[in-house]
């Protein structure tokens, strides 16, 4: 009930009485609550128009930043007495102790008079796991000062903050794609040309670099009054396609364990790597829907796959339980396809099917087995389960790579930089000569 | 400050209704109400603040009730005021608990308990002054159509209230 009509059914009750028994005292009675009321209805404000401005610090942050909120309202109309400001939260995102005496500092809620044309600000530092967040508006409850009156205002003041997820950074990740574009980039091709890798000799052409002739082999030849040209292997740029597994089924585990952190983490970092190599990126997230973003180059794409990567979800629905409904169409033929999946049994047939399509398919898996087993209790039950499951999946993984499928079991306690380095990174080149 | 207040409202409502109806041989019912003094400070150190409307009800209901049965007027006055503090007072306790520490709580307060006061002196003073001045040469008819006016009016007030 409103204090207002509280206030009303009293003053009626008690002005009936005095009027029924004819007493005067039933009306001195009510008279301290009519001029109450009355106090605050004319001091109530007449018509409340405020305006906010919200600035964010930054706004785009990894995981647990801290970024700082600062909202501004102004006060356009007459002076507000008692002005109740809460800005909202969004949800996950946490409110963090305000560090050092600042005024005004890590609170979302405040009470305040309010002048006319007079601004008041108010800061307070947010932090929160990855996801795209938006703030909408400021909820201002102003009454007169005896609460008489009351009235509720949303006044919008936008704001929007990305957490992306923390990219590693990857030096190199060598793929072999079996179709290159024709743009420059880092995959050697099997084609002579301007290049950093040794291809070959051939013979001295007008418009060569004089650098580029092999004078040792121009003397050896030195009878059939030729020079010869050392020609490089060519670098060139590829399509790749990123997959990120965001299924329920393959990411969930028991007591609320998920896998799915691990996995946008390494697909962040492939990304990333590849786009810096120059390649033509695209993102897929196969979870409850698809969420496809269009492969591009550049930074610019980086920011879009960072973008969508913030925003993914493990979902599980009907259609999308396995991969059968994979939408390879999405993808160049021939092209390279990096899935980040922890993989089921039943994973294996699509993935074949995938491989005899022409593509080429790298398997970045973040190894579930050992993610379990981190956090189980060790016991022989434990340990017997681990060993059947771990039997299993080794299986599961030879059938993959003998379907010429390249697999990147990643044991997520290692960091993820650390076992591409080791796995996928091309070995320097006094290494490959003596391989 | 607001609290230190609103305990000073509660006792004087209470203890003004409980020495209002001692005074006329009415133990049980004085007793009643230094309960619900008591009860009204814990629930409101407890945070219930829906308690107060119940007991500033009660409290009016039991000024009422003591005019009725002819007890002395000045001491139902002063437990209807007390309430009316009281009541008040707990509300802007609530509001003061959603305020940030760096907010002038200390000027909000000062200022509340000012024009708090003047209201509540204003009202105390006119329902004296209405107790004091007695107009005996009033037709019924007159009567009767201020009493319809104030009904009207006040009708008006509430009326226009509600849409906030």
């Amino acid at each position: 009930m409103s204090r207002s009509l509280l206030l009303g059914f009293l003053i009626y009750g008690l002005l009936l009485a005095g009027i029924a028994t004819v007493r005067g005292e039933f009306i001195a009675l009510a008279l301290p609550l009519a001029i109450y009321l009355f106090a605050g209805f004319l001091f109530s404000p007449t018509a409340v128009n405020l305006e906010a401005t919200r600035h964010l610090s930054a706004e785009r942050a990894s995981p647990g930043a801290e970024v700082t909120v600062t909202v501004t309202i102004l006060n356009r109309g007459d002076s507000l007495d008692e002005v109740l400001i809460e800005d909202f939260l969004p949800a996950d995102l946490t409110l963090r102790p305000s560090i050092g005496s600042g005024q005004r500092f890590g609170h979302t809620g405040h009470l305040i008079r309010l002048r006319k044309d007079s601004p008041f600000t108010f800061s307070y530092r947010v932090a929160g796991p990855r996801g795209g967040y938006g703030f909408e508006s400021v909820r201002a409850q102003v009454n007169d000062y005896l609460r008489v009156t009351s009235r509720t205002v949303e006044v919008e003041a936008k704001g929007q903050l990305f957490i992306f997820p923390p990219v590693t950074r990857l030096r190199h990740v060598a793929i072999r794609p079996r179709r290159t574009r024709v743009y420059a980039g880092m995959i050697p091709v099997r084609v002579g040309g301007s290049g950093t890798e040794f291809f070959g000799v051939r013979e001295y052409q007008p418009g060569d670099s004089p650098r580029a002739i092999n004078w040792r082999a121009s003397a050896r030849h030195a009878d059939a009054d030729m020079l010869y040209a050392n020609e490089f292997q060519q670098e060139r740029a590829a399509d790749v396609g990123v997959i990120l597994d965001g299924r329920l089924r393959t990411n969930e585990f028991s007591r609320g364990h998920s896998l799915f952190e691990y996995s946008v983490q390494a697909a962040a970092a492939l990304s990333d790597a590849l786009l810096a190599q120059g390649n033509r990126v695209g993102l897929l997230v196969y979870a409850a829907f698809l969420r496809w973003t269009i492969p591009g180059y550049g930074k610019f794409q980086r920011e879009k796959i960072l973008f969508s990567l913030a925003h993914a979800r493990p979902g599980g629905s009907d259609v999308f339980a396995d991969l059968e409904h994979l939408p390879t169409r999405l993808f160049p033929p021939e092209s390279q396809i990096i899935l980040v999946s922890p993989l089921r049994e039943d994973d294996l047939s699509p993935l074949v099917q995938l491989r005899a399509r022409g593509y080429q398919v790298l398997i970045v898996c973040p190894n579930p087995v050992k993610f379990e087993l981190s956090y189980l209790p060790k016991n022989k039950n434990v340990e017997l389960a681990a060993r059947v499951i771990r039997m299993e999946r080794a299986i599961l993984l030879q059938k993959i790579q003998r379907a010429g499928i390249q697999v990147l079991d990643w044991n997520v306690a290692e960091p993820f930089d650390q076992v591409v380095k080791r796995k996928l990174s091309r070995p320097p080149g006094f290494l490959r000569s003596m391989q | 400050m607001t609290l230190v207040a609103f305990v000073l409202s509660v006792l004087l409502g209470t203890a003004s209704l409980a020495y209002g109806f001692s005074q006329a041989g009415m133990t049980d019912p004085a007793r009643w109400f230094v309960l619900l003094g008591i009860v009204w400070i814990l629930a409101h150190w407890r945070k219930l603040y829906w308690v107060s409307s119940l007991a500033f009800a009660i409290m009016i209901l039991g000024a009422a009730y003591g005019v009725w049965n002819n007890l002395a007027t000045i001491w139902m006055l002063l437990g209807a005021l007390g309430g009316l503090l009281g009541w008040d007072l707990s509300d802007f306790a609530r509001r003061l608990s959603y305020a940030a520490p760096t907010d002038d709580i200390r000027g909000m307060e000062r200022r509340h308990l000012a024009r708090a006061g003047i209201v509540a002196a204003l009202g105390f003073g006119l329902a004296l002054l209405s107790l004091v001045i007695r107009i005996n040469r009033l037709a019924f008819e007159v009567a009767v159509g201020l009493a319809l006016l104030a009904a009207l009016g006040l009708t008006r007030l509430v009326m226009r209230l509600m849409k906030y």
